[in-house]
């Protein structure tokens, strides 16, 4: 069993709630030899909006999810707290995410056949814990789906599921929440919803996300971006508008 | 890139195989069967005819009526030997010899009585025919019989008791045992045994004697003059025949020898070929739901080709193409595994004493074409309604998501139906057991087929409710996983349910098979405790071909350890027109040993022409004490006989229909035997002591078996109890063909749901909690196919006992620890079934599982 302390002090910006060493992720091999990262080194402060932006194919999602660990590195270093992933088994893996990260993805985020409030306690309920009541209270009012909670996820819709998605990532207190294209099937408005509660669980909840997108406006409302191109980070934008990211990746088209 | 696809392939031939596997064994044992029956009608069509070549002509008495082919077939009386003078006379005949055929039975050099005439093939006694040309045996080793001490024993029997040519072996037959010495073996044709029956062949006179009294014959057999016919020597010999007798040619004794082994194997043929069709029931099921699944999995696909311009024609043909290729691979793959099969039955019947012959294995055009139609018809059958689907799928279902499984209870429609066939089945059932009707195991096998169809068209409205039922304590057991599990086995009442009704079948006729065991069981011992009075029990070991020298019983009598001994004879004869068992005992006994519960009359009037019949017999044919019952017997044909005793305990009489007193039965047989000796030890003698004073002068009868009361029980019931476990070994395989369909339909099922297995792993399930989550639906899974199993199987058991009263089957017992151990056993078997789907989606890759692009 792994347990990651990680100081929670809000005046600790510089304290990393993950960050890769050297990463180097290759996949196939010899002739058809890709590599997705290249020597990444990065830190995701805590209590802080990351943003990884990047075209296509630069290895924004392989950074996220070995930085999550979901995926294995190929080589260097991915830490999460004070936690090695590289000398944890898939059980302690998968302990870990359960009890210290959180996730959104872009779609198929929810378990069909339990109700809304099933699914934002899921990772609570499968470690046998209740969980913070009060917390959990907290951002279900927070993200307003209080009258939601008995519903199916079939039964909600795409803006909905998402904040349930949301919901799940934060209800276990974790120290980092990875966000893979969140708003990526949404429409605007309904995304904009989304990305708002992230920010707000950012400031006033002191949560850590590390958000992949490709949308300048999404990006826009992290603290931070990091721009990825060809499997190593190439820029980093701080305090980004939308219209700034947006010049920045046009730059990558040339 | 190419190993996704070829363990995409691999999984998919997996998938194919195990769908195509009940259809394989169904065709298999289809085919099996018939294969059998042709090598087996071909090697002894071929032996009758060799061994038969010499002859042209048989006379024999015409049959007086025809018994159970277990029994002998046509019922002949005796002719007297005093007829060959005359007949030898007639034109045409260059050579003639009676033959004198009958039961008697050769002791092994163990002291072992040899073969089990009881159930197995008979023990025959004749006499050694001196006409080359007539005999059918062939000597391999030592000389015919000479003297009056000697006998030739057929090869089988002389492996079987370890007999060589000089040994001393003991017959039993008419009269007391008597000690022979071994002077030649003999093989029929090239056989050991004609089909495993036993042969002591002794000269003409000692034959008489043992089988069938002297100057007494079966028949006797001729040979042509050169350039007569076999039609012009019978001929010839009926106008020399007196009345009762007749004249059949050389080739019709081939096909009546041929004939009557076929009819000895029918009840063989008909359990496997029951057994053939409940293997492709269960791989019906397992078709329809493979395809259901995968035509769901490709709504999508298919709309597409709707969108681009297929015919809903075109759609459904590509699923019935699918699944023919299916039928055609099982079916083939059915047919060459029939072989083994057959191998394997041949093996069986061989083992269980039937002797057969060597000879090849015949594949007829036959096989191929039902076997190989049954497996194919039977998949496309399945398949259609899942292609019916496909075709329905709409065009714009390309552009949309997938929508999820169907849910729910089913339409009132199924609802209906279901229950219509539920009662038509019911009623086809009710009408089999109850009701005289033509054919009622068609009719009842009809019937229950309805109902298994029914319940399984029902299946998917109980399904819902059955699986929160049984899935209900797993959300406190297991957690979260366990709550997933029970709601995953919700999620498509339909799949569920048809997965389920696979092991319906299985565990249903499992179910029946132990209840009607049970029961039966149950009846014997109560019966047996309550209305039988005998301490000791001796048993011929005969059944209906012979019996004990009633002299034993006489000696038995005069021992100071028992104080009543009743022989107890038994013997066939056609009584209202149909074959009829019956038995018969000393009028003077029977009150003491046997409590048949008299309704009317009384074991008093039993004399030369009284007859005592069962209540319900005497009710449905409005019998009263003096009514008339005509009675055909071998020896001395049509007689009337008057009822003299209506009883009402059918087990506990010497016979359960109907029997007589000891003279009218002797009156009435030539051959006088006991089938059982039935004794009461005297006041003040311990079980134990009797037993050892009957067992001594018991022994000399090598055949027989001396038993107290609760072997008697025990005898009494083993039939059933060899039965049930042939019935299991193969209805296990129909369970497990079954679970392997839960396996299929897992992974079928996990294959679907990838994504949000992927996601729950990603937020913290453990692989251990994703396979309880998989082993638990299986649970789920299987035993709701056990307990609507369990339930379809108390109602065919307590229907089968219901219509066995009048047989006696008095009891219905429900046997508590075998159902609950076949509930956890279900359990279990749910657990295994899971194994591999389970196994397979821990190793999931997260991260392929989740990223939707």
């Amino acid at each position: 069993m792994t347990t990651v302390t990680t100081s929670r002090a809000a005046g600790v910006e510089q304290q990393a709630a993950a960050r890769t060493e050297d990463a180097v992720k290759i996949y196939g091999k010899d002739q058809v030899e890709v590599r997705a990262l290249d020597g990444v080194t990065v830190r995701f402060a805590a209590s802080r909006y990351t943003a990884i932006m990047g075209p296509s194919g630069s290895g924004k999602s392989t950074l996220l999810h070995c930085a999550a660990g979901l995926d294995t590195l190929t080589t260097g270093k991915a830490f999460i707290g004070d936690a090695d992933l590289s000398t944890l088994n898939d059980h302690q893996l998968t302990i870990l995410r359960r009890d210290h990260v959180g996730f959104v993805f872009q779609s198929f985020n929810l378990v069909p056949t339990i109700t809304a409030a099933e699914n934002i306690t899921l990772p609570l309920l499968l470690a046998g814990r209740k969980g913070d009541r009060e917390w959990i209270a907290k951002i279900i009012e927070t993200l307003g789906i209080g009258n939601r909670l008995t519903h199916r996820p079939q039964e909600l819709s795409g803006g909905q599921q998402q904040r349930v998605a949301v919901a799940r990532a934060l209800a276990s207190h974790p120290e980092i929440i990875f966000a893979d294209e969140p708003t990526g099937n949404l429409d605007s408005r309904a995304g904009a919803e989304v990305l708002t509660f992230m920010r707000r669980a950012v400031d006033e909840m002191g949560q850590t996300i590390v958000m992949v997108t490709h949308d300048p406006i999404a990006a826009s409302y992290a603290d931070r971006i990091v721009f990825l191109a060809d499997g190593r980070i190439v820029d980093e934008m701080h305090q980004p508008t939308a219209g700034a990211v947006l010049e920045r990746m046009k730059r990558f088209g040339e | 890139m190419f190993r996704v696809i070829a363990r995409g392939l691999l999984a998919r031939k997996f998938r194919l195989f195990a769908t195509a596997l009940a259809v394989m064994l169904g065709v298999a044992f289809m085919a099996g069967t018939m294969v059998l029956t042709d090598t087996i009608g071909h090697t002894f069509n071929d032996l009758s005819t060799g061994v038969y070549q010499g002859t042209d002509a048989e006379v024999r008495a015409k049959a007086a009526f025809t018994g159970p082919a277990m029994g002998g077939g046509d019922q002949r009386p005796l002719l007297s030997a005093s007829l060959v003078q005359a007949l030898r006379r007639v034109p045409g005949v260059a050579a003639d010899e009676g033959s004198a055929y009958g039961y008697a039975r050769l002791t092994g050099n163990n002291g072992k009585a040899l073969g089990n005439p009881a159930a197995g093939a008979p023990t025959l006694g004749g006499n050694w025919n001196q006409v080359s040309q007539l005999n059918p045996w062939t000597l391999v080793a030592g000389h015919p019989p000479r003297a009056a001490d000697q006998v030739v024993i057929d090869a089988k029997s002389a492996t079987d008791g370890h007999l060589r040519v000089g040994d001393l072996t003991t017959v039993l037959a008419l009269g007391p045992p008597q000690r022979y010495r071994v002077v030649g073996i003999v093989k029929f044709g090239t056989a050991d045994s004609p089909g495993g029956a036993s042969v002591a062949l002794f000269t003409t006179p000692v034959a008489q004697r043992l089988v069938a009294g002297p100057g007494k014959l079966t028949s006797v057999l001729f040979v042509a003059r050169p350039g007569v016919s076999q039609q012009e020597l019978a001929a010839n010999l009926r106008h020399a025949l007196p009345h009762g007798l007749e004249a059949v040619t050389g080739a019709t004794v081939t096909k009546e020898m041929q004939d009557s082994f076929q009819q000895a194997l029918a009840f063989f043929n008909t359990f496997m070929l029951i057994f053939a069709v409940i293997a492709l029931l269960v791989g019906a099921f397992m078709i329809f739901n493979t395809f259901s699944i995968t035509v769901a999995q490709r709504t999508r696909e298919n709309g597409l080709l709707r969108a681009l311009g297929a015919s809903k024609r075109q759609v459904l043909g590509t699923v019935l193409a699918e699944a023919a290729v299916v039928g055609i691979i099982a079916s083939a793959i059915g047919l060459a595994a029939g072989v083994a099969v057959a191998a394997g039955l041949e093996a069986l019947l061989n083992a269980l004493g039937f002797g057969m012959p060597a000879g090849g294995i015949v594949f007829g055009g036959r096989t191929v074409i039902v076997a190989g139609l049954a497996g194919l018809t039977v998949t496309l059958a399945a398949a259609l309604s899942p292609a019916r689907k496909a075709a329905k799928v709409s065009p714009v279902v390309a552009m949309q998501e997938v929508p999820a499984g169907s849910t729910g209870y089913g339409s009132k429609q199924r609802i209906l139906v279901g229950t219509a066939l539920l009662v038509l089945g019911v009623a086809a059932l009710f009408t089999g057991l109850f009701a005289h009707v033509g054919s009622r195991v068609l009719v009842v096998g009809a019937g229950a087929l309805l109902v298994f169809f029914a319940v399984s068209v029902l299946g998917r409205t109980v399904s819902l409710p059955l699986s929160r039922a049984i899935g209900a304590p797993l959300p406190r057991l297991r957690g979260i996983p366990g709550k997933l599990a029970r709601a995953n086995a919700m999620r498509n009442p339909k799949r569920t349910a048809a997965s389920a009704s696979a092991l319906m079948i299985g565990v249903g006729l499992v179910g029946f098979i132990t209840i009607l065991a049970s029961s039966t069981t149950a009846s014997v011992n109560s019966t047996i405790d309550r209305s039988f009075a005998g301490d000791i029990v001796i048993d011929s070991g005969a059944g209906l071909t012979g019996g004990i020298d009633p002299a034993l019983a006489s000696r038995l009598a005069k021992l100071p350890q028992v104080s009543t001994v009743a022989g107890v004879r038994g013997g066939l004869a056609e009584i209202f027109g149909a074959p009829e068992q019956i038995a018969a005992v000393d009028p003077q006994t029977i009150g003491k040993i046997f409590h048949v519960g008299p309704t009317q009359g009384s074991t008093g009037g039993l004399g030369r022409t009284g007859i005592a019949v069962y209540r319900d017999i005497a009710a449905a044919r409005h019998l009263r004490v003096g009514s008339v019952v005509p009675v055909v017997f071998r020896d001395t044909g049509p007689q009337t006989l008057r009822v003299a005793l209506i009883y009402g305990d059918s087990m506990a009489a010497p016979a359960p229909r109907y029997f007589l007193g000891t003279s009218a039965f002797d009156a009435n047989f030539t051959l006088h035997y006991d089938s059982a000796v039935v004794i009461q030890k005297a006041p003040g003698t311990s079980t134990a002591a009797a037993l050892r004073a009957v067992r001594a002068v018991a022994t000399r009868y090598s055949g027989t078996s001396v038993m107290d009361q609760a072997a008697f029980k025990a005898e009494r019931v083993k039939p059933v109890q060899q039965l049930l476990m042939l019935v299991y070994v193969l209805l296990a395989l129909a369970i497990l063909i079954a679970l392997l369909g839960i396996g299929n339909t897992l992974a079928l099922s996990i294959f679907e749901r990838t994504r949000e297995l992927g996601v729950m792993r990603a937020v913290g399930m453990t692989r251990r909690q994703l396979r309880a989550m998989i082993r638990w639906e299986s649970v789920i899974i299987a035993l709701q196919g056990t307990v609507l199993g369990v339930l379809v199987g108390v109602f065919f058991g307590w229907a089968l006992v219901l219509a066995m009263k009048s047989q006696g089957v008095s009891e219905f017992s429900l046997p508590m620890l075998s159902l609950v151990v076949m509930v956890v056993l279900a359990g279990l078997a749910g657990v295994v079934a899971a194994i591999l789907p389970s196994r397979r989606a821990a190793k999931l890759d997260i991260l392929h599982s989740i990223v939707s692009d």
